[in-house]
């Protein structure tokens, strides 16, 4: 589908080196400086601009790399993937804004969804048409699923739908929302869930913003008050669907964002360039302490590449991935969020004389500080990490039998 | 180990290696020297000359790797490090034999006449130094007055070595032994994390069959969380090593030191969790996490003590 709209994308058989070339030079040429964190000229950009940059990288071949040609994507593989993620992170581009619908509902969709949906809603989200929201948690059920409690009832060829939802992220932006529900009581536990693809426009849908500690609203309450949604919302029989996003969700624990790594290097390179561009905090990169942190998070950081390429590796060699996806969000989060500590404290000395660069970083990483409390809850928290590195990968037992 | 398949993989040699090595841990300083030559171990990475498999330094990445579990006290790294550096030479194939035994003198340098932080320096023949020019000298230790410091380790002490009127056996130019010192960066870090790896199976199997409160202690959530942080750790390293054998995208040496840095703060992580975590008997000389602490504190200040990391942050700030 790329190759006949865009003749410049490279045959993947040319091999990754050349990929890699296209890709460093597409997002080089194309990213506007007001949209790089690091350039002086930057300036927040707006959701439309966001949308355009990512539509862009899409029509460039540089979305959508391992989803079916047949569904808008390039039907490459994670090789590729890697390669372009690599470049992505190299750059200080803004984050995603529709990464639920790439990342998330996109291949859920792919796993569980009629070849129907496949077609409606797949190439929609590529092209940056539609933006989707996660209808998981709700005020009594974040990372523990079995008190869910937003309950969808059959009715006819429909099904009703009441709950309310939290931490809803780009609800009002959404045009669609994966909503988990259950079909039984809160006593069937894990039995029973269901998932919709629901319309955020379907009568009865009323979303309540959240401002974060960011200072950004970015993500929400959703209330259902007796929402109607089509049997054709419907993502999967009543638990098939649900199992099944369970699968897709341990891989993309492992392979989402897979550019965090390069781009938690670019970071540093930010930082430091911003001390070396003033001299009071040039000052600062002579102290021994401070060169031992950059130095350990310089270690952190080729460690996290290790894992990630380690994921893929296996991936490609056909090996299940299983929970290790946990080992890599884990690093990652406590990894970064340290590094914010650390990029906090050297830019408090910037002072309204500083270099234009210094002031501008220290913008970009107090708040991203602030950003970097949400690394460890999202996701699967630090604990639930943990768990699952206890349980999954380490097999450690919780009685004598 | 018999060569015979193109196709073996580094990760094949583990097996191998372990029965090598329990072997040798059954006999002297000099029988160890053999069972661990004859197992193709010594010159894993010399060249076929000199006797060796003339492998690349992945397959002897889990070679070392097994020593670290295994923890044997043997300069296995050293020597087969320095057979592989000194070529087609004499002195290669009788390291590779297991006839003589050459170890590494990790601070210092010959134009100091002064070197330390060596390994089993009084049961070696041979050891490396830095030669204060770039490259490097193998000088005969029985020319070399030796003092040991038995501060870390009084079983098993590092030396200083007075190196005034050593004998130099065989000199490495600049280049060999740049790429040396990247090997040795490579194998210390996997050695260092394989006594994590060990430490760490042997604390989880301690706390699944730890009773208290008719529990197993890994039952307990904080328990279960300090043992996944060290798996966590664990697995950066081991990450962070294996990367670090490929070339970069562009076909550049990656840097060493960053992953040596950090496997050598993890393996330390690792092994005092694991002490903490047997009680009051990890604190016993019985309990031998003890011995895989010290060697890894005995590296760590080989590389002086977080310097290694420091340097790493100053040359970062430098290509920024």
């Amino acid at each position: 589908m790329h190759m006949e709209k865009n003749p410049a994308i490279p045959d993947a058989a040319a091999g990754p080196a050349v990929y890699r070339q296209y890709a460093r030079q597409w997002l080089g040429a194309h990213l506007p400086a007001h949209m790089r964190a690091d350039s002086v000229d930057y300036r927040t950009p707006t959701l439309d601009e966001c949308r355009d940059w990512e539509a862009s990288m899409y029509e460039a071949g540089l979305a959508g790399m391992t989803w079916p040609k047949a569904h808008g994507g390039l039907g490459l593989t994670l090789r590729e993937h890697l390669v372009v993620n690599k470049e992505v992170g190299a750059l200080a581009m803004p984050e995603s804004v529709s990464s639920i619908g790439k990342e998330l509902a996109g291949p859920i969709i792919q796993t569980v969804g009629t070849e129907e949906q496949k077609q409606l809603f797949l190439p929609r989200i590529l092209s940056m048409r539609d933006y989707w929201c996660q209808g998981f948690s709700e005020p009594d059920a974040g990372s523990d699923l079995a008190r869910l409690r937003t309950k969808a009832v059959p009715e006819g060829d429909s099904w009703r739908i009441n709950g309310q939802k939290i931490w809803t992220s780009g609800a009002a932006k959404a045009r669609y929302c994966l909503l988990l529900t259950r079909t039984g009581s809160v006593a069937d536990k894990h039995r029973g869930l269901l998932m919709f693809a629901v319309p955020m426009d379907t009568p009865g849908i009323r979303v309540v913003p959240i401002k974060s500690i960011d200072g950004k609203v970015s993500f929400a309450e959703v209330f259902f008050d007796n929402v109607v949604v089509p049997d054709s919302a419907r993502l999967g029989a009543p638990d098939e669907g649900w199992n099944a996003a369970i699968r897709v969700l341990s891989i993309e624990r492992a392979t989402n964002r897979m550019y965090r790594a390069w781009r938690f290097d670019c970071e540093l390179r930010q930082l430091v360039a911003a001390c070396k561009s003033d001299p009071q905090l040039s000052r600062l990169l002579d102290d021994g302490s401070y060169q031992r942190r950059i130095g350990d998070v310089v270690g952190e950081i080729d460690a996290l590449k290790g894992l990630v390429e380690q994921t893929v590796n296996r991936m490609m060699a056909g090996d299940r991935i299983g929970a290790r996806g946990s080992l890599t969000k884990l690093y990652w989060s406590e990894c970064h969020q340290a590094f914010a500590g650390l990029a906090l404290a050297l830019v408090s000395h910037v002072n309204p004389r500083s270099s234009a660069l210094a002031q501008r970083a220290r913008k970009h990483f107090t708040t991203a500080y602030f950003y970097a409390r949400a690394e460890t809850i999202y996701a699967g928290t630090t604990e639930v990490q943990l768990d699952i590195i206890a349980q999954r990968i380490m097999n450690l037992p919780k009685d004598l039998t | 180990m018999s060569i015979s398949d193109n196709d073996l993989q580094p990760e094949e040699f583990a097996q191998a290696a372990a029965e090598a090595i329990q072997d040798a841990q059954t006999r002297d300083f000099r029988g160890a020297a053999q069972v661990l030559a004859r197992a193709g171990l010594c010159g894993v990475c010399a060249l076929e000359d000199a006797g060796g498999l003339a492998l690349g330094i992945e397959f002897a990445l889990p070679i070392v790797a097994e020593a670290g579990k295994l923890r044997l006290h043997w300069p296995l790294l050293e020597n087969l490090l320095i057979a592989k550096a000194l070529g087609d030479s004499p002195l290669a194939t009788e390291l590779a034999s297991g006839e003589r035994v050459a170890t590494w003198a990790l601070q210092g340098s010959l134009q100091d006449a002064f070197a330390g932080h060596v390994r089993h320096a009084r049961d070696c023949d041979w050891v490396l130094v830095a030669d204060g020019r770039g490259g490097g000298a193998l000088l005969d230790l029985r020319t070399v007055e030796i003092q040991d410091d038995e501060a870390l380790d009084p079983e098993h002490p590092q030396s200083w070595l007075m190196l005034d009127g050593a004998k130099v056996l065989a000199e490495l130019d600049a280049a060999t032994f740049a790429a040396l010192q990247r090997d040795s960066h490579i194998l210390i870090a996997g050695f260092v994390n394989g006594a994590a790896e060990a430490a760490l199976a042997t604390t989880a199997g301690y706390m699944s069959t730890r009773v208290q409160f008719e529990r197993p202690l890994s039952a307990k959530q904080a328990v279960r969380h300090l043992l996944a942080r060290m798996r966590l750790l664990q697995e950066a390293s081991s990450a962070g090593i294996q990367r670090v054998l490929d070339t970069d995208e562009y076909g550049k040496l990656r840097d060493s030191r960053p992953v040596l840095a950090n496997a050598l703060g993890n393996a330390a992580f690792v092994l005092e969790k694991s002490i903490h975590l047997h009680g009051g008997m990890g604190f016993t000389w019985e309990v031998p996490l003890h011995y895989a602490l010290r060697e890894v504190r005995k590296f760590d200040a080989a590389f002086g003590a977080g310097a290694l990391a420091s340097q790493v942050g100053r040359d970062f700030i430098q290509t920024v």
